[in-house]
């Protein structure tokens, strides 16, 4: 059974006893024991998940982690939260999940604007299963708790990923001021109901209405 | 004089009369007292023959002798800074990686294929260090920096450790490197996992390693 574990807040160590984990490509920093890497085609999802990373731009470099003994992993000195999955869906942007363990799927699943506004795209990945995933922020991330009563609004560039029953909705306050080049910065938003939780970076990615 | 942490990215040293630092020129941010600081043309210890050395090695980062009685603070572009405290063994890092150290440790230049080889020459191509690294010796603390945090990892006789040549920041004790490549038709046909070459450390002694890929 792979364990996770946090060395710091940036890398993760993950101990393997013959079993594998799954892991951005080019993440290992170090290990000792035993270990192979094999890049997974199309994120370990079988020909028809590749053609669907493909067709989507969802693209996710991975590869397979297998053998006896700790390796450790960290990617461009970002923050790496872990979050344990207890059979519901956790969704993420590719770039932004490290590792998981093997009891977990991971997919890819429509967007619609609310990805465009964040500048990553129409589509982002699902990651399902019992087990624990590592994702990455830029800066350590808050988890914010939505509940049917306590909506939340998230700017779309500082979003990471989110887990449980949530809708969202892609909120705009585009007025005159806007146009006239006078705005906020703060023009588009993700407004999250009914129940589960946010991760929020504190920083934000350049995204399509960010200087709005 | 031990460096002490102002929070990860700061750290200060005291320094009293009849002793000497070096440090990065710029690197410094504050001090207290009457402190000097003087641009070594030299680029560390050693006369005219140590700087042609260093000049020839490409090891000559610009570095600044510092002087007098207080404490200074320093601090390098935002890098995660990690102090070293050598008690008689030898660390080896690359000389663009050395915020400050203490003047009573011995710095050198050691030719990567003293180690390995023509393995160490190529081990230094591929880990960005060039044909030859700086190794300080002696007594005293070493101030090092890093881009994103650093860990420890200790390495025993039974216990190599591989790390990313990317990642690789320094290593002290009696510590024999390897280059070791897992290159197959998955990274000839451009499909590699990113993990192609490694670093094997083996031996006595302890490596560092930092949370990024990204060269300073």
């Amino acid at each position: 059974m792979a364990v996770f574990r946090l060395h710091g807040s940036r890398v993760l160590a993950v101990d393997l006893a013959g079993d594998a984990v799954k892991a951005k490509n080019g993440a290992m920093v170090a290990y000792d024991g035993e270990m192979t890497f094999k890049k997974m085609t199309g994120g370990g999802e079988g020909l028809r998940g590749m053609m669907t990373r493909r067709i989507t731009g969802e693209a996710m470099a991975v590869m397979e982690v297998k053998g006896h003994g700790t390796c450790y992993f960290a990617d461009r000195a970002t923050e790496i939260n872990l979050v344990r999955l207890t059979g519901e869906k956790l969704y993420v942007e590719a770039s932004n999940l490290l590792a998981t363990e093997p009891s977990l799927r991971t997919g890819t699943t429509f967007t619609g604007l609310r990805g465009a506004s964040q500048g990553n795209g129409l589509f982002t990945t699902t990651v399902e299963g019992t087990g624990q995933a590592a994702i990455m922020s830029d800066g350590p991330a808050i988890v914010l708790r939505v509940s049917g009563a306590y909506p939340l609004v998230v700017d779309p560039g500082a979003y990471v990923a989110h887990t449980g029953q949530l809708r969202q909705q892609l909120q705009s306050s585009v007025g005159w001021r806007t146009l006239m080049g006078e705005g906020s910065g703060e023009s588009f938003q993700i407004r999250f109901e009914g129940e589960g939780l946010v991760y929020v970076q504190p920083s934000e990615r350049n995204t399509i209405g960010g200087q709005l | 004089m031990p460096f002490t942490r102002i929070n990860s990215k700061m750290v200060e040293a005291p320094i009293g009369p009849g002793q000497r630092m070096f440090s990065q020129r710029g690197a410094m941010l504050a001090y207290r007292g009457q402190v000097s600081f003087t641009p070594n043309i030299t680029g560390g210890q050693g006369g005219a023959m140590a700087m042609i050395g260093r000049r020839l090695a490409n090891e000559a980062t610009p570095l600044m002798t510092v002087e007098g009685h207080g404490s200074v603070m320093f601090g390098h572009g935002g890098h995660h800074i990690h102090t070293v405290d050598l008690t008689g063994e030898t660390l080896y890092v690359e000389a663009d990686r050395l915020l400050a150290f203490d003047g009573s440790l011995q710095q050198g230049t050691m030719f990567m294929g003293s180690q390995g080889g023509v393995m160490g020459v190529i081990r230094g191509q591929v880990t960005g260090q060039g044909l030859f690294t700086t190794t300080l010796r002696g007594k005293g603390s070493v101030a090092v920096m890093a881009h994103g945090g650093v860990i420890e990892l200790p390495i025993t006789p039974q216990h190599p450790v591989h790390v990313d040549p990317q990642a690789y920041v320094a290593h002290r004790g009696d510590v024999r490197n390897k280059l070791t490549a897992a290159l197959g038709w998955r990274e000839m046909v451009g499909r590699g996992s990113g993990e192609a070459f490694q670093l094997e450390l083996s031996g006595q002694g302890m490596v560092y390693v930092q949370a990024s890929e990204e060269k300073l």
